[in-house]
């Protein structure tokens, strides 16, 4: 039962307390750490890649074609002793993409069309010592450079593509930051959920079967997939086997239980039987053995019943039948007896208060709660036993006698089957031993509590709260 | 008088057999279930023995397909004396219980309490006519049957002899006490339920063919048998 009242507050608590639940704790850990290393990563990585460009060897016929292009420019200005500026400007050339001459001086490289602003060709001046290249920039690519020496001086020829969209990876290095960062978040986000999830489901299931268990539904399992074979999966199937066994072993306990009852009560009800043949036919000398043989009868019929009430009530396997009672009915029942036997041992029973409150409880076992508590009272008190009801937030039950009491290191141990003080507490009026465990058990089945005390004035005190419960 | 006693313990049956011969009756004994509801079913027994734990088929089962042909009245003998099997069986039309071991006074008691009114029938003249008839409910006191809009109702012999004895007393409270000493001829002991299901088995077999509440409950005191205008 203690298992259940765990993390079973409200459906939001997990927002007003997310430190109690496993699935945050790993969820919050996980993502941090992604987050974490993701600002790593981008911070080194803007250490280290200063400008925004990108490149590749160049190869196959793109390098032909641009070869082949730089060679008939540097002949055409020999042969035909034209300017560069005039070669560029030539329609052959002027209809072919954006071709740029970068010279050793940024100021004398030449175009065959005018550069749009936003591009920014200076970014190519860096690999002018490179191999031919195919050059990626957040504007645009350009292959070269293809060295032309013309009588001006050396220049470096790049065919450039405006409208190339940048590839994927320089796209997503040239993202503004804050983009960067929400992608990195979210994904990671969905990913850290997901993990915990996978890691946290079967717990969740495991914790809901265990609560389950314990309450007495003894045919819980947690639902844990049978591929799963990390250490989760092998808990899980290791948690089913031994809900599996308790199950068997306490039906089987049950059964025990049932068969004992059954198998102890035939012969008691034959050798009643035979008694009662016997007594029929006896003569006057051995009907006092008959008699006294049937009372023992009697005693070990109440001793198999009261072993077998205890044993189910702590089993808690006895289904309480519940009913809408005012508990007055109930302890006037018990109080009628009582009287009767009170004044049978010349005793008195002072009942102060009422509990005229309607309760939902099973009215068999409180009042054979109450009876063994009052037998108890009636055996040992002098002369009053002193009854007090009260009933506020809870129902408030005292049943004292004036009797010896009972030494303050033994009161928690009588409620234990079969205890017996070994002086003056004996079996004297034919008590089983098992009065008030049963009682004990059966207000503990309610939710109550019962304790014991000694009063200063001498005598025992047996406190019954019960909590009140409606349907 | 004959009873049948279907008990798979031979050494109580044996005992009880000669308890209950040297009492006048006559006493037939089978220890199985299904032999049991055979013998039940050919045969017109004053009153069964049933235990509840039985071999074939257990005392429960045994009284359900009883009920479904014939009304001999049953007294279960129950070992586990648990609440629940009272009340079980009690509902599937059982006339009374008693917990094993039992009192060979006390299982005396009782079964002369139930075939008392066999004897009655056996002594009264069926002829003459006795009827009652209470809110559209007819108890014939001669041929021992309660009927309601000319539609016999199916009671168990403790039913009809509950209900017989409410519709004597119309418009009076009549004790559960009362009325378990004068039909189960015992004393009603505390919590005990039988008349309450005995009352509710009745309640619905006369619900079936007519509406409105015919027997009130008194709580903490007893019932009433509602009178007509």
């Amino acid at each position: 039962m203690s298992l259940s009242k765990e993390n079973k507050v409200g459906s939001l608590s997990w927002l007003k307390h997310p430190g109690h639940y496993l699935f945050f704790k790993i969820f919050i850990w996980f993502w941090l750490t992604i987050i974490g290393t993701i600002t790593a990563l981008v911070f080194l990585s803007n250490i280290t890649a200063i400008n925004a460009v990108s490149n590749e060897p160049l190869h196959g016929p793109m390098e032909k074609n641009l070869l082949y292009t730089a060679k008939s420019i540097e002949r055409s200005v020999v042969k035909h002793k034209r300017t560069l500026s005039d070669m560029l400007s030539h329609p052959r050339l002027s209809k072919r993409k954006l071709l740029y001459l970068s010279a050793e001086q940024q100021e004398d490289s030449l175009t065959n069309k005018e550069v749009p602003n936003d591009v920014d060709l200076s970014l190519l001046n860096f690999t002018k010592t490179m191999s031919p290249q195919i050059i990626f920039t957040e504007k645009y690519q350009a292959f070269g450079p293809i060295q032309i020496t013309v009588p001006s001086g050396n220049f470096y020829l790049y065919e450039i593509d405006i409208n190339h969209q940048p590839p994927l990876f320089l796209r997503l290095k040239l993202m503004p930051g804050w983009m960067k960062v929400s992608i990195a978040i979210i994904a990671s986000l969905i990913l850290s959920f997901l993990f915990s999830r996978n890691l946290i489901a079967p717990i969740n299931s495991l914790k809901k079967a265990a609560v389950k268990l314990s309450g007495g539904d003894l045919s819980a399992r947690a639902a844990i997939s049978v591929s799963r074979k990390d250490e989760l999966g092998i808990l899980g199937r290791d948690f089913n086997s031994m809900a599996n066994q308790l199950e068997q072993l306490i039906s089987s306990q049950k059964r025990l239980l049932a068969d004992i009852s059954h198998e102890l009560r035939s012969p008691l009800t034959r050798l009643k039987m035979a008694t009662g043949l016997a007594q029929m036919q006896a003569n006057e000398a051995s009907q006092s053995y008959l008699l006294r043989i049937e009372k023992e009868a009697n005693q070990l019929d109440k001793m198999i019943a009261d072993v077998l009430q205890v044993s189910r009530l702590e089993a808690k396997s006895q289904a309480l039948s519940l009913q809408q009672q005012s508990l007055q009915i109930i302890i006037d029942h018990v109080l009628n007896d009582a009287q009767f036997e009170a004044k049978q041992n010349n005793k008195q029973l002072q009942i102060m208060g009422s509990a005229d409150i309607s309760v939902n409880c099973d009215e068999t076992l409180i009042a054979s709660a109450l009876e063994n508590l009052l037998r108890n009272a009636i055996k040992y008190a002098n002369s009053t036993i002193s009854i007090t009801l009260k009933h506020t937030d809870a129902i408030y039950i005292e049943i004292c006698d004036d009797g010896p009491g009972v030494p303050n290191n033994q009161l928690n141990k009588l409620c234990e089957p079969f205890f017996r003080q070994s002086d003056a507490r004996d079996r004297v009026s034919g008590g089983t031993g098992l009065g008030l465990a049963i009682a004990k058990n059966a207000i503990t089945a309610h939710g109550g509590n019962l304790v014991l005390s000694n009063k200063e004035q001498g005598g025992l005190c047996a406190n019954i709260t019960l909590p009140i419960i409606k349907e | 008088m004959k009873l049948l006693m279907i008990d798979d313990d031979t050494g109580l049956c044996e005992l009880l057999s000669e308890y209950l011969t040297a009492q006048g009756f006559e006493i037939q004994s089978v220890h199985d279930g299904e032999q049991g509801l055979k013998l039940a079913q050919v045969n017109d027994y004053a009153l069964i023995l049933l235990d509840v734990m039985l071999p074939t088929l257990d005392g429960f089962e045994v009284l359900k397909q009883l009920r479904q042909t014939k009304l001999t009245p049953v007294i279960m003998l129950t070992a586990k004396g648990e609440d629940f099997d009272r009340i079980f069986g009690l509902e599937l039309g059982a006339d009374d219980y008693i917990p094993k071991p039992f009192n060979h006074r006390e299982l005396l008691a009782r079964v002369k309490a139930i075939t008392r009114r066999i004897e009655h029938i056996n002594s009264f003249n069926i002829t003459t006519s006795n009827k009652l008839q209470v809110n559209g409910i007819t108890v014939n006191l001669a041929a021992r049957e309660a009927s309601v809009n000319d539609h016999t109702l199916t009671l168990t012999g403790t039913e009809y002899e509950i209900l017989a004895l409410l519709s004597k007393n119309a418009g009076e409270v009549v004790s559960k006490e009362l009325i378990s000493e004068e039909v189960l001829g015992r004393r009603l002991a505390s919590f005990d339920r039988s008349i309450d299901m005995h009352v509710s088995n009745i309640r619905k077999k006369i619900a079936e063919h007519i509406s409105g509440e015919r027997i009130k409950t008194m709580r903490g005191t007893g019932y009433v048998f509602i009178q007509g205008e």
